[in-house]
Parts: structure tokens; sequence; C-alpha cells
């Protein structure tokens, strides 16, 4: 992390301004920009070697120090038509370093009444639940937030319904042929005539899926001769019944 | 009508049992009464307790109130019980804040350009410790986000609200400035909300 390498001593290119300014006890009105800019310029090639990142920050102001040396050395001029008002070129300079500084002393204000309200203590807010009749959950939100998160609720099921109409639901498959095969070879077994109807192995709450399952496993059965099928009328009643020669052979 | 005696002690009991600051409005809508009236009772009781030196005082944040411990009192608290202190905020994070509390709303690009160093990080920290908030957005080009402070910041350093913050330019005056005049920063934002 960059900025803890750097500056435990500054924090930006201002801070160290303003220290190397008020170490020289210069006034800040007064700049001797050429020893300041000196002393900057050796700051940085300190820390260069230790950042490149956080020298960088500090390359702009050394820049706007050079420009400003460059121009004192400058004879000044007066501006045409000015009223011998003579623009300093540090002016803006001293400008944003007082800015600067006023920030400073605020934040320094700031620390101090940071350490006073250490030594004052508040009470946490406490569980206020045993003391109510109905503890009731606070949705801890204003407004204009509520209205979005319903917003977004109420268009997220629109979406859903859309896709829903186009889309059927796909059940998993409860059951296999071959489990059922089992419980209809175990049932027949167990009706005492050895025949029942197709109607009696359905059950009462079997659905579309449970009843093509329980057609296409005596299809199979059939197909495996385990069973004979008859169907006397057409939409009539399917009798199933056990064959015979088959169960004589599991036996 | 209930005496002012009772709402004032009805209050009193309120701010106990509340814990964190109670909205003075809060506490008016309870007795039906006028919000300003309430807020006079807050003040009375506050002013009663720091003339009776008493143990509890009474803090104002942003027109709530609460009870907070006597600050002459820490010693003995931290022989009690050995509270733990909070982390203080680094200097480039106070002096963000500072930035931040004394120009709000400001944008990054301000800050960075007054202390003439980036400052995401710091920002950052200061977003997540609940010190500061995005306050909207600049109509400058970009429309970058405005900072400002929150009531965490004022409970923090122990402000009733922002106005109390002391006059920027009288720290300046410490300082010894001839013309503080030409500190004065002119380029006001207009905000949208």
């Amino acid at each position: 992390m960059a900025y803890k390498v750097k500056l435990d001593m500054f924090e930006g290119p201002f801070d160290l301004l303003v220290y190397l300014i008020e170490n020289s006890e210069m006034n800040i009105y007064d700049i001797q920009v050429a020893l300041i800019t000196k002393q900057y310029l050796e700051y940085i090639e300190k820390i260069k070697y230790l950042d490149v990142t956080v020298a960088t920050e500090f390359m702009l102001l050394a820049a706007i120090l050079i420009e400003i040396k460059s121009k004192m050395l400058l004879p000044r001029l007066k501006p045409e038509g000015d009223f011998g008002f003579e623009e300093d070129p540090r002016a803006e300079l001293v400008q944003r370093i007082l800015e600067y500084k006023k920030f400073k002393q605020a934040a320094e204000l700031l620390d101090r009444q940071e350490e006073y309200n250490q030594s004052i203590f508040e009470k946490l807010k406490e569980d206020l639940t045993q003391y109510t009749r109905e503890p009731d959950e606070y949705l801890n939100l204003d407004i204009k937030q509520f209205a979005v998160a319903f917003n977004l609720f109420l268009n997220k099921k629109k979406k859903v319904e859309e896709i829903k109409k186009n889309y059927s639901r796909l059940e998993r498959q409860k059951q296999s042929i071959e489990d059922r095969i089992k419980q209809i070879f175990k049932f027949i077994k167990e009706n005492t005539q050895k025949k029942i109807t197709f109607e009696q192995l359905l059950g009462e709450n079997d659905g579309k899926y449970e009843k093509i399952l329980t057609f296409m496993s005596v299809l199979e059965m059939i197909r495996l001769r385990t069973v004979n099928a008859k169907q006397t009328t057409a939409f009539g009643d399917i009798i199933i019944q056990m064959n015979e020669e088959k169960m004589r052979g599991q036996r | 009508m209930t005496s002012k005696k009772t709402i004032k002690s009805a209050f009193e009991s309120m701010m106990f049992v509340w814990g964190e600051p109670l909205d003075v409005k809060v506490a008016a809508e309870i007795f039906n009464m006028n919000w300003k009236d309430a807020y006079d009772y807050f003040i009375e009781l506050k002013e009663e307790y720091e003339q009776e030196g008493r143990g509890l005082q009474i803090r104002e944040i942003n027109k709530s109130f609460q009870f907070v411990t006597s600050f002459s009192n820490v010693e003995y608290i931290e022989r009690l019980c050995t509270p733990i202190k909070e982390k203080r905020l680094t200097q480039q994070a106070l002096e963000v804040l500072a930035i931040i509390a004394y120009k709000q709303p400001v944008t990054k690009g301000e800050i960075e350009s007054i202390r003439g160093i980036k400052c995401d990080r710091v920002i950052e920290g200061l977003t997540k410790k609940d010190l500061i908030i995005e306050a909207g957005r600049s109509n400058a080009v970009g429309r970058p986000i405005l900072y400002g402070t929150t009531d965490s910041f004022l409970g923090h350093f122990g402000f009733s609200n922002i106005k109390e913050l002391p006059d920027i330019e009288d720290i300046a005056g410490a300082m010894n400035l001839d013309d503080p005049e030409e500190l004065i920063e002119t380029g006001q934002l207009e905000i949208e909300f």
C-alpha cells in the first residue's frame, strides 16, 4: 500500500510545502521560491526511490514551483492599461497554500474534538423487544429506497410471468417404468383372481404423468408377455391378467 | 394538558430507554405537542444537567438528544471497564473530512485540488465509517459525486449541528494573516437533487 510507505511524514505536496516554508520561517507572502524549490526537489529525490506513484503526485507542484522560479527571474512588466498592479507570479500559489493551511488547521481542530469526544461514552441502543408487545421488524429504508425495491420486485415478477407463459415446468421423474412394473406385478399377484382392470391400477390422485406411466408399464409388461390384456369394447375397461405360463416359469 | 414538569420527566425516561439520539419530532408526537416546544424542553433539560454537573450529560445531535457520560468521569469509567478506544482518524482522513465538513457539498476533484493529492482511498474509508455520505451530484462536467457529512460525523466530533463548526475564518485568523479576504472561495456549486 503506497500511502503507508510514504507519508508518515507528509500528507501531500502542500503539506510538504507548508512545512518547508514554516521551517525556514519565511513570510508566506514573500516566499523565496528558489530556496523552497531546491528543498522541495531534494525531498522528491529522496522519496522517488521509495515509491514512484507517490513521488509523481509531488511532481506537479514541483513543476509549478520551477515555473514560478523562472518567472521570478524575468523582469516584471506592468501590464498595459493596468493601474500599476503587478501580478506576482507567486500569488496563485500563495492562495492555494493558504487554502490548504486553512483546512489543515480545521483538521487539527477536528483532531482535538475527536480526542475530547473519546472520553465521552454513549449507551448503545439496547434490545427493547422484551418490552414491546409486538416485536415488529422494522425496515430501515427511506421511502425512495423502498419504492425502488418494490418496483424491482414488480418487474421481476412480470418477467417471470412472461417466461412462464412460454415454458411449462418440467417435473422431475418421480418413478421409473421399471419400478412401476414391479409394483403392478405385485399388485396382480396379491389379487386373488389374478385378474384386474386397468382402472384398479390407478390411484385417486394420480396425475397425467402417473397415468401415462402406468399405461406405458402395462404395455411393457404385455411386450414381455408377463401379462395378457383384453379390451372388449372401444374405450372400455382393459382387463389385465397374469400370464400363467410366465408365472410358472418364474417360480 | 400535561404539565411541563411531567413532559420533561418523560423525556428523560425516554432518552434513557432509547440510548441512541432521540429525535425531538418523535418525542413531540408522543405528547402531541409543538415540535419547537419539545425542543425547548430538551434544551432546558440539557442545561439543567450541565448546571448541576451531573455524571450524565445530554448531547444534541442534529435535533436529537441522547444521554452521554460526563467528560470528567472518563478516568473512573476506564478503571471500571477499560473500554476499547476507537482508532483515531489519520491526519489525511481528518484533512479530507475537514474540507468536506466546511465546503459541503463538495466533489472529490475539489478536495484533491486543495490537498494536491489523490484521496479516493480516504473517501472510501470515511464513507465506510459512515462519517461522510454521497449527497447528490454536481452539475459540472461528468456530474461528479458530491460529498457531505453525516449525523455520525456530528456525534463523533461532538457537534450539535453542522453550524456549530467553528468559523473557518476564525481558525485562519489564528495564523496571523494579513488579508484573509482572499481566502474566501467564491465558486459556488449548483446542486441538483
